[in-house]
């Protein structure tokens, strides 16, 4: 137990340590951020001390810019289940290693979320009164209380599931599928409960028409889906670009075309077979007969630093396992090369596209002086007949880190699909205001065309439906399927989205008063402050957690080399300088 | 650790930590920061009469403290067998707004900003339609031709949709109708502003500020008693007069005679009399299911 914490906390270290390593670049980032949240810390002591009066709201528009970004906020962190249902659901295989990120993103999203609703409160000092069992809870009536336990539950289930994951990896231990599995399938209900809560929040207002409509739920869960993946894909690259290096690395000078193909290896012998089961204990359990009938056609390489032991793109059937020192793998990404992952003593490589005989999906050299097991895909499949050897080989063949442009084109699609649906639900909603032209219809008015002298809103709805259309066009067309094109339609969607359902719902529902006061709001420079603060606070933890989970992903951090002499220059090198 | 790189982490620590400090600064122009007794309050419904005696006791001190005049806080309950119920007589009403002043100043409405429970709408004669209704009106004189007024408050309503959103039961419903607001239990997310379909609650968005000279000694613990920074608040009847016996402060300013209060279910009440004889009588946005206890009739 004791011993259990200890690792527990020997890892958090370690993961403190890379957070805070990296090239100028990363800390200039960081410290952009930080100066940014700093401002917004200022900006929001100024409103403790003084009051919401230093914000634009008012009696009149009682909720604003905090409240609408909490709203699409809440939709991005629902988002992140629109990885995890292709994954779990429909065992995709593209989208498997970029789960973890969009949850990542989740986390990040709810914190940013909870932060927003916390600057929105008048007295954050009782914040206890929210807490069930010390204050006073309205739970089932009211649906902000709703809200509190969906999004908490939320947090926790995808702290929960990210840091198993991934704390399963570092230890290169195969995760309980008990300990994780249920919670994934919770999250997924959960996703969907936190965004239908939250449209809730608006849609059980009876005395605000432009709110209390039944689509307002179904429109929030569309242009979750159209903005969260859109972000996923943008964040997505970010990750790819910072962790690939324009050369593949390791290559002596000169050498780069003497290292392929690798030197020939002699024949193996059973002590091989005893080293390799030293670390790979499941293979003692193969049955001696079987291990002599594939020892003629397996052989033993001695590989130098940096020699390349297979070679991406290239089709033949060897697998292999490493019996002495590390092997790196790594991918070519559009003319740059990235770490996959890392393998050590007993761990295989290559083993995928030999079983299913297809061209390799990335190179992989030796980090050191290392010797290697060849075997045929023949002698695997016979290994592999063994139960043990078969769950562990195959439990380590998804853990790597690949981001394939067909994960992005996977997640194009969703976009493409929730674009038409978010496009069409508007017009719905723009439909039934206009034609039945009743009463009720004035808050659109105001949104749409503006009511007299009142248009404040009229120039960003504009440019909101604008936006969603231009994108929605651009996804149609085969055109987003170039990764420019893509980012473009991307950043089209997210800022059409955040302005359509921030401002463009929260504000004209307050507009005008029930009693038919006309009051416009514009947020005011301390509010946008403390707007731009939360936001850097966001992506400063979405930095910081991509910066923790990539290099243990990779295999560059784990259980294994805790002892090493430095752990962070191991990483940093990881995340490629 | 080298003595370079221990140098260079503590001059980034330290210029950190000042720049967290001058980002905290603002809180020291704080002027209301909670003491430990006001932050650990407990739930109205919640204290002990000894609890709510010291609460009473501290209340009254700080208010003396704050304004140099000792004022008599009580937590007035509710009257057995009451409801309270308003009749407001829209053919009388003259548009004087003097309910509204007389509100402010009765129940310890901040000056500046000015917070103010009651709005009179101008309306052209002969429409109901709520968006044409003139908040600001200016004559010279009122009543004006072609014009009427319709003053409107909390409608303290039945189901009341303020009360239900409320996440931590910060205002709920008396027994005898009134909806309150406990000041010390609100968290200020202002949802109940939101909800309420009659425009009826405030925020204080700063510190109220009240004249000394001006301040309500007579107050109640759910009524006027003075409000602090980031809570709600709105009409309550005039709770400290109308759990004492005594009549609403609007209703008995009010030139014209417009305004009726009083126990529906005592039957020889001058409320029950109207609902039972006036045969027009309208609540506010019926159809919403609110049910207000607040009347509008006309004369025929």
């Amino acid at each position: 137990m004791m011993r259990g914490v200890r690792n527990y906390f020997v890892f958090l270290r370690r993961c403190a340590d890379v957070a805070l390593v990296g090239d100028w670049r990363y800390y200039a980032w960081l410290g952009g951020l930080a100066v940014i949240c700093l401002l917004g810390l200022n900006a929001y002591c100024r409103q403790f001390a003084q009051g919401l009066v230093v914000t634009g709201m008012s009696d009149e528009v009682s909720w604003g810019v905090y409240i609408a970004n909490f709203t699409f906020l809440v939709g991005v962190a629902a988002a992140a289940v629109m990885m995890v249902i292709p994954v779990y659901i429909y065992k995709n295989e593209d989208l498997h290693d970029l789960v973890i990120f969009g949850e990542l993103l989740a986390v990040a999203a709810i914190l940013m979320c909870l932060a927003f609703v916390t600057v929105d409160l008048g007295r954050p000092d009782r914040f206890w009164h929210l807490i069930p069992g010390i204050g006073q809870f309205n739970f089932p009536r009211s649906m902000l209380s709703w809200d509190v336990i969906v999004l908490n539950g939320y947090l926790l289930l995808n702290v929960h599931i990210c840091g198993y994951l991934l704390y399963c990896r570092y230890r290169k231990s195969k995760p309980g599928k008990w300990f994780y599995l249920p919670f994934v399938f919770i999250a997924i209900v959960w996703a969907v409960s936190i965004h239908t809560v939250t449209a809730f929040l608006y849609v059980g207002l009876g005395g605000r028409p432009f709110w209390n409509s039944s689509i307002v739920g179904p429109r929030f869960l569309a242009s979750a889906f159209t903005a969260g993946p859109a972000l996923i894909i943008l964040a997505m690259q970010v990750v790819r670009r910072v962790t690939s290096s324009p050369s593949p690395g390791l290559e002596t000078p000169g050498a780069g075309g003497a290292s392929w193909p690798p030197s020939q290896g002699r024949a193996a012998t059973l002590e091989d077979f005893a080293l390799l089961c030293r670390h790979l204990p499941e293979m003692a359990l193969v049955p001696v007969e079987v291990r002599q009938s594939v020892l003629p056609m397996a052989e033993v390489l001695e590989a130098r630093r940096g020699e390349t032991l297979l070679r991406q793109g290239e089709t033949e059937d060897r697998a292999f396992f490493i019996l002495r020192g590390s092997v790196v793998v790594k991918r070519q990404e559009g003319g740059r090369y990235r770490i996959t992952r890392t393998a050590g003593p007993g761990e295989q490589f290559g083993e995928i596209s030999a079983l299913k005989a297809t061209a390799r999906t990335a190179s992989a050299m030796a980090e050191e002086p290392s010797l290697v097991l060849s075997l045929p895909a023949e002698a695997l499949r016979r290994l592999m007949k063994c139960p043990p050897v078969n769950k562990i080989v195959r439990s380590r063949m998804s853990e790597r880190l690949v981001i394939t442009d067909r994960a992005l084109m996977t997640l194009r699609s969703i976009v493409q699909v929730s674009m038409l649906i978010n496009v069409f639900l508007l017009l719905n909603e723009v439909f039934k205001e206009f034609y039945s032209g009743n009463l009720h219809v004035v808050s659109s008015k105001y949104l749409f065309v503006g009511l007299g002298n009142h248009h404040a809103l009229v120039p960003w709805i504009w440019t909101a439906i604008a936006f969603n259309l231009v994108a929605m066009v651009l996804l149609v067309l085969p055109v987003s399927r170039s990764l420019k094109w893509l980012n473009l339609t991307c950043v089209l969607c997210i800022v059409g989205i955040w302005i359509e359902k921030g401002m463009g719902l929260v504000v004209p529902g307050f507009i005008p008063t029930p009693l038919g006061e006309m009051m416009e709001y514009r947020p005011s420079l301390n509010e946008t402050l403390v707007c731009f603060g939360i936001w850097s606070f966001g992506l400063l933890c979405y930095t910081i957690f991509l910066r923790m989970s990539v290099p243990i992903l990779q295999g560059r951090l784990s259980k294994e080399n805790e002892a090493a002499p430095s752990p962070s220059a191991a990483a940093a090198a990881a995340a490629g300088g | 650790m080298g003595r370079r790189s221990f140098l260079r982490t503590s001059a980034v620590v330290t210029t950190g930590l000042v720049a967290l400090a001058a980002s905290l600064k603002p809180l020291l122009e704080m002027n209301d920061f909670p003491t430990m007794e006001r932050f650990l309050q407990k739930y109205y419904k919640e204290m002990t009469p000894q609890d709510m005696a010291k609460v009473l006791q501290r209340i009254e001190d700080e208010v003396e403290k704050q304004y140099g005049l000792r004022p008599h806080v009580r937590d007035l309950k509710p009257l057995e067998g009451v409801e309270f119920v308003y009749c407001l007589n829209l053919t009388r009403c003259i548009g004087c707004r003097k309910c509204v002043h007389a509100c402010v100043a009765e129940n310890n409405e901040s000056r500046d900003p000015e917070i103010q429970y009651i709005r009179v709408l101008r309306l052209p004669d002969g429409s109901l339609d709520i968006d044409k209704a003139d908040h600001f009106y200016a004559p010279e004189s009122v009543p004006e031709k072609g014009y009427f007024y319709m003053p409107v408050q909390c409608q303290q309503c039945k189901n009341p949709p303020c009360v239900k959103v409320c996440p931590v039961h910060a205002t709920w419903q008396e027994a005898d109708g009134i909806t309150v607001v406990d000041y010390d239990w609100c968290i200020g997310c202002r949802y109940c502003e939101a909800a309420c379909p009659y425009w009826a609650r405030r925020f204080n968005f700063t510190k109220p500020s009240i004249p000394k000279e001006r301040l309500n000694p007579d107050m109640a613990y759910l009524g006027n008693r003075p409000r602090r920074q980031g809570v709600m608040e709105k009409c309550h009847f005039c709770i400290q007069r109308t759990r004492a016996g005594r009549y609403p402060a609007c209703l008995e300013v009010c030139p014209a005679g417009a305004r009726k209060f009083g126990n529906i279910l005592d039957p020889n009440s001058e409320v029950s009399y109207i609902l039972k004889n006036k045969r027009v009588f309208i609540q506010l946005k019926e159809e919403l299911g609110t049910a207000p206890r607040f009347f509008y009739y006309f004369d025929v």
